[in-house]
């Protein structure tokens, strides 16, 4: 046993307290210290309305503005139904004028399902269809995609269970994608410009920096906003999605507007009509073979919302999302191509 | 006198080679324990038996049988272990106990005997320490198994070195993520190591006194090597009770021997005694062979009886024993005098399949199921006011949940204190109940919109309802907003509510310990008054 004198001791104590202080100092440095003020839906505020602030990490204005218009033989908005999930998601992207418009050779494309718990296969619709992820995959890999992720952040239960219980894992590898755990550390916080009522978030990092960002939202009863669809979705990429149900509607369409959604395919080749988000009842589900794929997130939830006799107007967060020119959530205003297989 | 040399040079290093071996086993035992343990996260290891050591300690399975009163088959592994001491005396100690391997390592001041005299005798407080154990076992408790070497290595780490090593790693991760250049390098360090290795529960601060405890076991090696080994340690009394009459044990060549002193000063733990002739006492002696190796006549063997006839001092200090049992039964009488065997009306939460009866009896505070669980939510239980439960595994909802989908913590528990359910049955077994707290809970108390915990409720049905209903809030306004109601007869107390609520601080909801009689009074009135919601 190597001797242990008094310096020796001294020395090494003051060495560990030095370091862990300078870990512990750089840390606090480097934590956004503002965004527990905007976040938490403090007592005594009302609005927690921020000012802007002269971050680093703030980066350019996205863009805001209702979506540009498709290419001239593509449409707007592209619906089909038919039994085989597969075969249904490449129609509606072919009508849309095939995933090429979406995803360029090189891109590195992050698909966000909704997988929400680990405790119910598909057949709940509670999560995404595999089938549906699996045929997107391959479609991304076969337009050149760099690489295709696959991600959600499970509220119940832990992720890797969620993944396998999906059927989403096996789908996903099978078609040569990658199945990502969200990690802690890849949070960023940044600025939402155009937010309404909330001005700073940490959301997932590699989703921010993506150059595609597939939502894949499946279409099912959410008892506050009434229907959990593309919008809405996107709350499994940030840190607390459970602070924002203070005022649900606008903090969704105020984190839509700082991510961008590429494209959104909504999955209702099943979906559930009551106990969401979780389910676990198969009498709540109803088998609708159905996807709506649009570059336009708030028509595509609007389209959506017709599948459970609502109409976009219905639902608060299409609404925020259309009055922040996020999308359209008219449906006479434009080209909806409904096709079956 | 160069050859002489040459042949005492070659004879050291051959010495070397056994004590070579000696912590070349030790070391696998060491990393075999952690891996075992540290490795069972989210899923079981399926190489070894995950509770491997804990099967082969006999204290363990002794105790836990006596307090059970029913044989525990998984426990029946200590039968090798006790075969072992009977063949080679505390060859447990000296070569394969974890906590022992961790004592070795740990610097030693070797306070002179002057400054510092411990009396001899005092080997016997772990004589006495462990008949306390056993008594208190019969009479159906196991909470001084708290002192078992395994289970304060295995607690430790999973209470309080994993948290704290996540922690510590996280921060530094966090930390460095923000530098462009290590991002590549950081991913895939965090992508090996999180999901199997850390751990997401945050650290919990009562388990400070587990830390503790375990930083005295290893401050008090610095007065004396192995001080634990040597005055404390109860399986180490057992082994040596055991040991008296093991096979190969210390012999002395007395013709032969110089009385050199240097086996004395080598032992680690003071078995060998100069006043005696530099016999050892068998059941002090760990059989680290460190004395056969600094023999410089080589008159120390460790050999079989019959084939070398050599004297064997059999220092039995029978009557001590005889006294430390006296002592323990008095000492067994006052614990149970006293009143923490009397307080009964517990609060703590405990994990599906499992009640205070089988924890008191069969629970041996390894802290297996909080290693296993994948959320965090079980935590050692702490309250000085339930010492007799103290380190058994209670929920803290705020930290975690019970993951509707999990049944982990039945499947490893070694001793069966948390029953093996299936996953149908956990799914319908009464942790807790959920209460909300009216004046903290968001719609209720604010008049804003929040229905956090009826989305996150697993029950298929939903067990918390919302009504669209009008509120009059702190503010004097009326509002018109959807407010949450729990349904007792549909709850299991999961947990999810309370870990989710999003106001800050002691959560909106709550879960309550659910006593099966008053849960049912609790449905009863409900019945009545909610009928429309439970149609």
């Amino acid at each position: 046993m190597s001797k242990v004198n008094r310096r020796k001791f001294i020395t090494a104590t003051l060495g560990s307290a030095f370091a862990a202080a300078a870990i512990y100092g750089y840390y606090q440095y480097t934590q956004p210290t503002d965004i527990k003020r905007y976040s938490s839906p403090s007592i005594t505020q009302k609005e927690s309305k921020s000012q802007p602030t002269d971050n680093s990490d703030s980066l350019p204005t996205p863009s805001t503005q209702s979506p540009a218009h498709p290419p001239k033989d593509a449409a707007y908005l592209a619906v089909a139904h038919g039994e085989n999930p597969t075969e249904i998601v490449e129609t509606a992207l072919t009508a849309l004028g095939g995933i090429e418009r979406f995803v360029k050779p090189g891109d590195d494309v992050i698909i966000k399902p909704n997988i929400c718990v680990s405790y119910r296969s598909f057949e709940y619709a509670a999560t995404t269809n595999p089938e549906v992820v699996g045929a997107l995959t391959s479609l991304s890999l076969n337009a050149g995609a760099k690489r295709v992720r696959v991600m959600d952040n499970s509220f119940g239960g832990s992720p890797e269970k969620a993944y396998t219980n999906s059927g989403i894992e096996e789908a996903v590898n099978a078609a040569g994608g990658e199945m990502e755990l969200m990690s802690r550390i890849k949070y960023r916080a940044v600025d939402i410009p155009q937010g309404k009522d909330i001005n700073r978030w940490s959301i997932y990092g590699d989703i921010l920096d993506a150059d595609v960002l597939i939502n894949v939202p499946i279409a099912k009863h959410h008892s506050l906003a009434r229907l959990t669809l593309g919008m809405k979705n996107l709350l499994g990429i940030v840190q607390k999605p459970n602070r924002f149900h203070s005022n649900l509607a606008q903090r969704t369409a105020d984190l839509n507007s700082r991510v961008h959604s590429t494209l959104t395919v909504v999955d209702a080749v099943r979906i559930l009509k009551d106990h969401g988000p979780t389910g676990g009842n198969l009498n709540d589900v109803e088998i609708a073979n159905t996807v709506i794929a649009s570059h336009d997130i708030v028509a595509a939830d609007s389209y959506a919302a017709t599948l459970f006799g609502l109409t976009g107007n219905d639902i608060p967060t299409i609404r925020s999302g259309a009055q922040m020119g996020l999308g359209n959530m008219d449906l006479s205003s434009i080209t909806v191509e409904k096709i079956d297989v | 006198m160069s050859n002489k040399r040459d042949s005492s040079e070659k004879e050291l290093g051959r010495r070397k080679k056994l004590h070579q071996l000696r912590q070349i086993v030790q070391i696998f035992t060491l990393i075999l324990f952690l891996y075992l343990l540290v490795g069972t996260r989210k899923e079981i290891i399926t190489v070894l038996p995950h509770d491997l050591f804990f099967r082969l300690d006999p204290l363990l399975g002794i105790t836990s049988i006596l307090a059970n009163r029913v044989f525990i088959v998984s426990m029946m592994l200590g039968v090798f272990t006790i075969g072992l001491t009977i063949i080679a005396g505390r060859a447990w100690c000296g070569w394969l106990c974890p906590l022992g391997t961790i004592l070795d390592w740990t610097p030693t001041f070797r306070i002179k005997s002057s400054q510092m005299r411990i009396q001899s005798h005092w080997i016997m407080a772990k004589y006495i320490l462990l008949f306390i154990i056993v008594f208190t076992a019969i009479f159906g408790s196991l909470f001084l198994i708290i002192f078992d070497p395994i289970t304060i290595l295995s607690r430790t780490v999973t209470s309080v070195i994993i948290p704290g090593f996540s922690f510590l790693i996280t921060l530094v991760e966090i930390s460095l993520y923000r530098i462009e250049s290590f991002q590549p390098s950081i991913e895939q360090f965090d992508y090996l190591i999180r999901s199997r290795l850390l751990t997401e529960q945050p650290f919990f601060l009562p388990n400070l006194i587990i830390a503790f405890f375990f930083g005295l076991v290893l401050t008090l090696n610095i007065i004396r090597t192995r001080f634990w080994c040597r005055y404390l340690c109860p399986l180490g009394a057992l082994l040596g009770i055991i040991s008296k009459t093991a096979h190969l044990k210390h012999r002395l060549n007395q013709e032969t021997c110089i009385s050199c002193n240097q086996c004395e000063t080598i032992c680690p733990t003071a078995a060998i005694d100069a006043k005696n002739n530099f016999f050892a006492n068998t059941s002090e002696c760990i059989s680290c062979l460190d004395c056969v190796e600094i023999c410089p006549t080589k008159s120390i063997t460790f050999q079989h009886r019959n084939k070398i006839n050599l004297k064997s001092n059999y220092n039995s200090n029978r009557r001590q024993l005889v006294q430390s049992i006296g002592v323990a039964f008095f000492g067994g009488v006052i614990l149970f005098v006293m009143p923490i065997f009397q307080v009964k009306n517990y609060f703590f939460i405990r994990p599906p399949g499992t009640d205070e009866q089988a924890l008191s009896n069969k629970c041996i505070r390894c802290g297996e199921c909080a290693r296993v669980c994948p959320t965090g939510v079980i935590q050692p239980s702490y309250s000085p006011k339930y010492l007799e439960v103290l380190w058994t595994p209670i929920l803290m909802t705020r930290l975690g949940y019970c993951d509707y989908s999990c049944t982990l913590c039945g499947e490893v528990c070694p001793t069966g204190a948390i029953t093996k359910l299936s996953l149908e049955r956990k799914q319908k077994t009464i942790i807790g109940i959920a209460h909300i707290n009216e004046k903290r809970c968001i719609p209720w108390a604010q008049g804003k919109e929040c229905v956090v915990c009826e989305e996150m409720c697993p029950i298929p049905e939903k067990a918390i309802k919302l009504e669209k209903d009008i509120v009059m809030h702190s503010s004097s306004e009326i509002s018109d907003v959807l407010l949450p109601r729990v349904i007792p007869e549909l709850c299991i107390g999961c947990g999810i509510c309370e870990y989710k609520c999003p106001v800050e601080g002691e959560s909106a909801i709550r879960i309550y310990r659910a006593e099966t009689l008053k849960h049912r009074a609790i449905i009863g009135t409900y019945r009545k008054e909610h009928r429309h919601l439970t149609k």
